[in-house]
């Protein structure tokens, strides 16, 4: 297992560097630039901007100098939000969106995998086919149609939670952006469960575990269930990544101060500093969700550790 | 001879979408202490889903009926938990594919002392002293070493192996082995048919080989039951049965059998047509469609199991001791 994981954790620097390098180029390909305006500024006055940025500097000096800065953990200064370095932007929203994306995929692996688990074992019942049809709602309604809808629900019918915004140290601010965000992955992690289940309760190991004199508890927990979450843990990673830096639609639907503006923002403008700071920033939280699931991996199926 | 396992007219259906399947018809059989029974019959013959009922392992959908009573305890229709306390303890199956039937995730060692932990309240240190005891018995080599290890590090021969062990762990006084060595080689085939029959001896142990190679019950089983189609057409000794068969299916199977002792020049005699499906009704003896001694009667009236010279055949025209000899 130590092997394994050193294997796994060894593949994500070199991947992260490519995901950089990468991404610096292929910004400066999109036309335009960060000071290119409606109205255009006196040619001087923009090349004194860029130098300022060293922006005149030929590409590959440039990202010398970005990659230097990197290390020592500068993301340079945003070319937008003029008063604010990179680093002070993401510190600032990057709290709330880890926040509601890791809160999400908690409670979505909570309910999600009971329900499914449930629905496998009352196969074909009205549970089942509650479950089923919950979680086909769930996966089909988009979030900034779910989102909307809760905010007039329980923000302005029942009243009982904020509809929007946000107050630090406030986390009934987060509720609805957390149900909401969870949702879709509730009902994607309750459908792989069920069929995942189902399938490995059919299997001849689960057989041998009833033969042996095993009480049903007993064969679930302790001999189904594990293999039957391997596919979960393989969406999760991606679905992790995925709640944590998509939030964009949650935040601006429920007025957060997080991330995902800056990256639309950011890309909009040109601001290349912020726009690379959010991809590496969200390059490593891709990356480390994924390393995660695959060391979960590795632990439910030990055949996996030996590849 | 008191029965350690008597199954009485047991019959296992399904209702489908597409029909009923009768998987099992009818089948009664008798298993004594310490004997080994050969059930004999072709793929989809009923030989697993019998034994299966026997166990309470059917899918839900199935519909038993009938009478199987383990040392005078009703087995079919009792309270689960009931059930579960002799299975695995008193009453132990294996299984035909080792590959699958062992959890990937579960120390093998851990596998076996399960089954200890959950029926005889051992504690998990003295049930994994005693699985490497086991692992021992059933002569897997570097036994200490195999405890910790998963199904997929050893071989299929060791995982049947441990498969026995953990069937074995709580001294079952039966023993069902379902194709125990169809998905292994030759030659571990032998290993594990031996180690099956030392076990037997040692332990007194009944033994229900569930097969379709008589080569295999030639070698362990005292009786047989050879079954057709979901229903008995023949039992009695293996001696008998292999020396004078009664019914033109077990003959017809003897045949097709190759045999070391047979000139090469001689060809194997296959059994034309194709056994029933489960979902067909055939009329009167089901083997009559491929049967070369077939008469009229045979496709109109079903022929009962009965006592003629020694054997027990469900056949008009059975094929008479005089001239049973193979030839």
């Amino acid at each position: 297992m130590l092997r394994y994981a050193l294997q796994r954790i060894s593949g994500v620097i070199p991947t992260l560097f490519v995901i950089i390098t990468a991404s610096f180029f292929v910004i400066r390909l999109a036309p335009g630039g960060p000071f290119d305006e409606e109205q255009t500024l006196p040619p001087e006055i923009k090349a004194n901007l860029e130098a300022a940025y060293g922006l005149d500097q030929p590409l590959l000096v440039q990202y010398g100098r970005y990659m230097r800065g990197l290390l020592a953990g500068d993301f340079g200064p945003s070319f937008k939000f003029k008063d604010f370095s990179v680093t002070e932007l993401i510190a600032q929203g990057l709290p709330i969106s880890l926040t509601i994306g890791l809160a999400a995929v908690f409670v979505a692996v909570l309910i999600g995998v009971p329900l499914g688990a449930l629905a496998a074992l009352r196969r074909n019942s009205a549970s089942d086919y509650g479950i089923m049809g919950f979680a086909v709602l769930g996966i089909a309604l988009p979030s900034f149609v779910i989102g909307p809808l809760f905010a007039l629900i329980f923000g302005l019918y029942l009243g009982v939670l904020p509809v929007a915004g946000y107050e630090t140290g406030q986390p009934k601010y987060l509720i609805l952006p957390v149900v909401t965000l969870a949702l879709p992955v509730i009902a994607y992690i309750a459908r792989l469960t069920r069929g995942s289940l189902l399938e490995v309760l059919r299997s001849n190991f689960v057989r041998t575990a009833r033969a042996k004199g095993l009480s049903p508890l007993r064969v679930l927990f302790r001999h189904a269930l594990r293999p039957a979450l391997l596919p979960v843990v393989s969406y999760l990673g991606p679905a992790t990544a995925f709640v944590v830096t998509g939030s964009l639609v949650i935040e601006s639907v429920f007025g957060l101060p997080g991330t995902g503006r800056y990256l639309v923002q950011g890309a909009i403008n040109r601001d290349y500093t912020l726009v690379m700071g959010m991809i590496v920033v969200y390059g490593a939280i891709t990356l480390l969700s994924n390393l995660i699931a695959d060391l979960l991996y590795g632990w439910l199926d030990p055949r996996v550790r030996y590849d | 001879m008191t029965a350690i396992l008597a199954v009485d007219a047991l019959s296992v259906r399904y209702e489908t979408p597409d029909g009923v399947v009768n998987a099992v018809n009818d089948v009664s059989l008798e298993i004594a202490a310490g004997e080994c029974i050969g059930v004999v019959g072709e793929s989809g013959a009923g030989k697993s889903q019998a034994f299966l009922a026997v166990m309470g392992l059917l899918a839900p959908n199935a519909k038993v009926s009938g009478g199987a009573k383990l040392r005078g305890r009703e087995l079919l229709g009792t309270d689960p938990r009931a059930l579960r306390e002799l299975r695995g303890a008193e009453l132990a199956m294996i299984f035909q594919d080792p590959m699958t039937s062992l959890a990937p995730h579960i120390k093998v060692g851990d596998q076996i002392a399960e089954t200890l932990v959950v029926h005889k309240r051992t504690s998990w240190r003295d049930a994994r002293a005693q699985a490497l005891k086991l692992l021992e018995q059933v002569q897997v080599t570097d036994a200490a070493r195999r405890l910790t290890q998963y199904p997929h590090e050893l071989s299929g021969g060791m995982r049947q192996r441990v498969m026995i062990a953990i069937a074995l762990a709580c001294d079952p006084v039966m023993l069902i082995a379902d194709e125990p060595t169809t998905a292994l080689d030759v030659s571990v085939q032998a290993q594990i048919l031996s180690l099956l029959k030392r076990l037997m001896r040692e332990r007194g142990m009944a033994l229900a080989l569930i097969t379709h190679d008589l080569g295999v019950v030639a070698g362990l089983a005292d009786h047989v039951t050879v079954l057709y189609a979901g229903r008995v057409v023949e039992a009695g000794t293996v001696r008998r049965l292999l020396k004078q068969p009664a019914h033109p299916y077990t003959a017809a199977l003897l045949r097709s059998m190759p045999r070391i002792d047979a000139s090469v020049s001689e060809p194997l005699v296959a059994i034309r047509g194709q056994p029933p499906s489960p979902r067909e009704l055939v009329g009167g003896c089901p083997f009559h469609p491929r049967c070369d001694l077939a008469q009229p009667r045979c496709a109109e009236e079903r022929p009962t199991l009965r006592s003629t010279a020694g054997a027990m055949v469900a056949c008009h025209f059975p094929i008479a001791a005089s001239h049973g000899d193979l030839s």
